[in-house]
């Protein structure tokens, strides 16, 4: 797997979102629930904007000084004896990783959740060369369990999934017996997944903070997999990208505290764990060796763009559970491990337009997302920055949306052109209105528009014309304008 | 009171009624209205659709024609905040940055001028029935005028406003989106007319044009029993 | 300590650096005032005792047990309440001195207990896993949160906080601080100091526990299952 999933063109993949009842109810209500969450987690706050500007600034500030917090972390790390292998690409990130697990002979590899192993496909790379990959984040296990499903959701990757269809793949995989209850599913995953934490000889994490002032790693999680995953194997390979990184431990309290309320409504989750380096001297549990792999992967030429606000991003999917279009179409739609507004930001910047050149458009500009972004990125404007780009360097911009655009004057620059437009109108629409004066089968690029509402018909008398009868002494009629 | 009118393309062209609400009530509060012939489209849908270029041309020639003005007032949050956002899409030149920073300054939503600038809350409007209100997202979000709507129309003589679930959710319309991404559009317009029949309303009542467009095109589809009105509109009536 | 290794930074850093308009790898960077606080102003004036009542109402929301020791009570008979109430052992602990200091030194005299010994290695594991209650102390506790805060060590194994069926933190009711900004301030001192840093700490919030299945909460998933904390 790579940032791209799923086939078909992005029409056809909304097409069977919105199509896929199961998945629209539990998306809708896995939304619900996380609203809420969130709201009365930062009501409790009393000044949820404070931290918001505080997260911003220690963001930006970062990514600004990007070169050196690396350096430190990594001088950090080798300092307590840990490797640090920088990556340009997914390639060198995966041969590493998989050198590294060979050089111990590694055959059983548990990981907890990380995107950026998604990202890089780190687990096909490591299955080839021989190697059993056990994702142990029960999201992740059930996709995993279930042929390898996409995540749809960056937090809660089976978000798509209800707990039947859940049962029917642990039964038919997993020799499963019970009932549809969450408690039992997740039981039986204990069960089956302790014996494989017990046994493997790797462990691999992502990572939501690095410190650079110490060199330590730290992850996020409920479960308590990651803690797990980083004491019982005596290899540990910790996989971030570029920009998860933060100056000193009093800015990943921020961090953290943003995280944990935008993400789950969570004053903090069960375990927040900052890993320094190997087991250190008489330790018993722990890694016996450690390697952070930093993955550039097209990260680097974000930076120094209008875009580089989005690097500031901390993967709380905010943005996701608060957005509309997400909330119809479903994660799948996207056609991205990175779905809802941030990976309609940043896929195309990752991988570039020709495959995503649609997700910029997949959004509203309703703000919706920037207002719930605990960094303040501001996604909507970026969306925005994205179809600029794709109208002005790439010229990709859809026949339709110009024609629209020019049929009505919309945006029209010249004065004369916009008269011209407008005036018209009525007559240009006249064939098309029905009585009720509105338009129940427009032409072109209206159809869309009337495939699901009426569309006004255009005034007889525009509204400038009426003004200048008013300026003129022209009588009104008092009643004209109720309805 | 001199007002100067920016009644947006939408007002021109589709809902004159709107614009004509605007200028009675705004005459009867005792503003002195001008309206400039040489406004077109403030350049919003170009401008969200990418095409900078063409927004921008369309945007000076609106910062020309709307500088004299002492406040400029419009009905629709949407190109309230297009004007805003002037100053910042022209950052590139200073001296158009400048200008359009000076029309910005005294763009009002109508709503807004009537509570902030003229300082009034009762208009002595009266409509009979229960109104449930669209808060458009630009006019909420990025405008922040999210107050001054049920200001006004908590004064409105026979009106009971009442709540609307998930008002805060888009209604699916952004401009060449409902177009565009037609079928995503229809799911989020009519998630939007079932929040508002379950309401049980008479009235739906938003204060931009193209959201109102776009919910009234669905209920009247579904040949709904909903009464769509702008705010204008509402707070004209007697 | 044997130092690390490290691959390609040069070629990676000064890309980025590049991309940030300089030539170089900045040489150093002074962390800015930060325009904001907020986290300063969390429970700022609380006494202790309001502490311990944030703490315990937090305790509710975290699907943990919360206990404090009774004046007619000692340590050691309300934490062996706790421990007949989940049945009993076996126990695994740290090898921590506070035991025997908070006088819970009848904890060793139980055949059930077992101590985590660096000198048995790998062997500990297994005695871990087989634990039906793990207990430790709490280094630093956050009230606002309902956070345990663990430095590992030798002698403090990670996996006893982790593998039993159970948890139990023992917690010294002037361990407690408003929030993770204090413990945070603690550990960024101690690196500013150069004393070297716990290769694992540990901010344990209740039982592990996942919403992964249509967003309903399981408690225990692959850490413990129940966990109690008794303030004394
Ligand atoms: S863009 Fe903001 S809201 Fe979305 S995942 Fe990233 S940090 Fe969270």
């Amino acid at each position: 797997m790579s940032i791209k999933i799923g086939e078909g063109p992005f029409h056809q993949r909304v097409e069977k979102g919105l199509n896929n009842p199961f998945m629209r109810g539990a998306v809708s209500s896995a939304q619900e629930r996380f609203q809420q969450r969130k709201a009365s987690a930062i009501e409790e706050l009393g000044n949820w904007e404070e931290w918001r500007s505080l997260g911003e600034e220690i963001r930006q500030h970062t990514i600004e000084h990007l070169d050196f917090y690396l350096n430190q972390l990594s001088e950090n790390i080798i300092k307590r004896g840990g490797h640090v292998f920088f990556a340009a690409t997914a390639e060198e990130a995966n041969h590493y990783i998989r050198d590294v697990v060979q050089s111990k002979n590694g055959k059983k590899v548990v990981k907890s959740k990380s995107m950026v192993t998604e990202e890089i496909s780190l687990n096909a790379c490591l299955e080839e060369a021989g190697c059993e990959v056990i994702e142990t984040d029960l999201g992740e296990y059930i996709l995993q369990v279930d042929d390898h499903d996409p995540p749809s959701h960056i937090v809660t990757p089976a978000l798509h999934k209800n707990k039947e269809q859940i049962r029917d793949v642990f039964k038919a995989k997993l020799g499963y017996t019970k009932s549809e209850m969450p408690e039992e599913l997740a039981l039986h995953a204990r069960e089956l997944l302790r014996k494989e934490f017990l046994s493997a000889d790797i462990g691999i994490t992502g990572c939501n903070f690095a410190v650079a002032e110490s060199g330590s790693i730290s992850l996020v999680t409920n479960e308590g997999n990651a803690r797990l995953v980083t004491a019982l194997p005596k290899t540990q390979i910790t996989v971030m990208g570029m920009e998860r990184i933060v100056p000193t431990f009093e800015e990943l309290d921020i961090l953290v505290s943003l995280l944990t309320r935008s993400a789950v409504g969570q004053k903090l989750t069960s375990y927040v764990t900052a890993l320094t380096g190997p087991r250190t001297e008489g330790e018993v549990d722990g890694p016996e060796e450690f390697h952070l792999v930093i993955v550039d992967n097209g990260r680097s030429s974000i930076l120094g763009t209008d875009f580089q606000s989005v690097l500031q991003c901390i993967r709380c999917a905010a943005c996701i559970n608060v957005c509309p279009v997400y909330r119809h179409v479903g994660g799948h739609s996207y056609g991205s491990i990175y779905p809802g507004p941030i990976g309609a930001v940043l896929t195309p910047l990752l991988e570039g337009y020709e495959d995503h050149k649609e997700l910029p458009y997949a959004s509203t500009l309703c703000a919706a997302c920037s207002e719930a972004c605990p960094v303040k990125i501001p996604l909507h404007d970026l969306l925005h920055k994205h179809r600029q780009v794709i109208v002005e360097r790439e010229g990709k911009a859809p026949v339709s949306e110009k024609l629209i655009m020019k049929a009505f004057g919309f945006g029209i620059s010249s004065p004369a052109l916009y008269q011209m437009g407008s005036k018209f109108a009525p007559m240009a629409m006249k064939p098309f209105v029905g009585e009720n004066q509105s338009i129940s089968k427009g032409p072109g690029p209206l159809k869309s528009w009337t495939d699901s509402r009426e569309f006004p018909a255009p005034d007889q008398e525009r509204f400038r014309d009426w003004m200048k009868s008013r300026a003129k002494g022209g009588r009104i009629d008092e009643n004209r304008y109720r309805s | 009171m001199k007002v100067t009118l920016f009644a947006t393309c939408l007002v021109d062209m589709f809902h004159s009624n709107v614009g004509k609400a605007t200028v009675e009530l705004l005459e009867k509060l005792g503003c002195e209205i001008e309206f400039p012939q040489g406004q077109i489209c403030c350049g919003q849908p170009a401008y969200n659709s990418g095409y900078v270029k063409d927004a921008k041309q369309a945007m000076k020639h609106m910062i020309t024609v709307f500088e004299q003005a002492e406040y400029i007032v419009t009905p629709s949050g949407s190109c309230a905040t297009m004007f805003k956002e002037y100053p910042h899409i022209l950052k590139d030149e200073p001296d158009w940055q400048h200008r359009a920073q000076l029309v910005a300054n005294k763009t009002y939503e109508l709503t807004q001028f009537i509570v902030q600038v003229l300082k009034r809350e009762d208009l002595g409007a009266t409509l009979n029935g229960k109104a449930t209100v669209h808060t458009s997202c630009h006019m909420t979000r990025l405008l922040g005028a999210k107050s001054e709507p049920f200001t006004l129309l908590n004064n409105v003589q026979g009106l009971e406003v009442i709540p609307l679930d998930k008002s805060q959710d888009c209604c699916g319309f952004g401009g060449t989106f409902s177009v565009k991404m037609g079928q995503i559009s229809e799911q989020m317009v009519d998630e939007k007319v079932s929040h508002i029949e379950d309401s049980k309303a008479d009235f739906l009542i938003g204060a931009d044009c193209g959201c109102l467009m776009n919910i009234k095109g669905r209920i009247d589809r579904k040949k709904s029993p909903v009464t769509v009105l702008h705010i204008a509109e509402v707070l004209n009536s007697q | 300590m044997k130092t690390g290794t490290v691959h390609n930074s040069d070629s990676f850093l000064k890309n980025i650096s590049s991309r940030l308009g300089r030539d170089t790898i900045e040489p150093a960077v002074t962390l800015p005032e930060w325009s904001y606080s907020p986290q300063h102003r969390v429970l700022e004036n609380a006494t202790q005792e309001e502490l311990i009542a944030v703490l315990e109402k937090q305790c509710q929301i975290i699907h943990t047990d919360f206990v404090r020791v009774k004046p007619e009570n000692t340590l050691e008979e309300t934490l062996n309440y706790v421990i007949e109430s989940y049945g009993g052992g076996p126990i695994i602990t740290w090898d921590d001195p506070r035991f025997e200091q908070s006088g819970l030194s009848s904890l060793f005299e139980r055949d059930d207990t077992s101590i985590w010994d660096p000198s048995i290695g790998d062997n500990n594991i297994p005695l871990a896993e087989k634990a039906n209650i793990g207990i430790t102390f709490s280094d630093i506790t956050l009230a606002e949160s309902g956070t345990v805060v663990l430095f590992s060590g030798a002698k403090k194994g990670r996996a006893v906080s982790l593998l039993p069926t159970v948890y139990i933190a023992l917690i010294p009711a002037e361990s407690i601080v408003p929030r993770m900004t204090q413990a945070t301030s603690i550990i960024h001192n101690k690196i500013q100091d150069g004393d070297a840093l716990s290769s694992c700490i540990n901010f344990i919030t209740g039982p592990s526990n996942s919403a992964d299945i249509e967003m309903k909460l399981v408690v225990g998933v692959h850490g413990p299952i129940k966990v109690t904390y008794i303030v004394y």
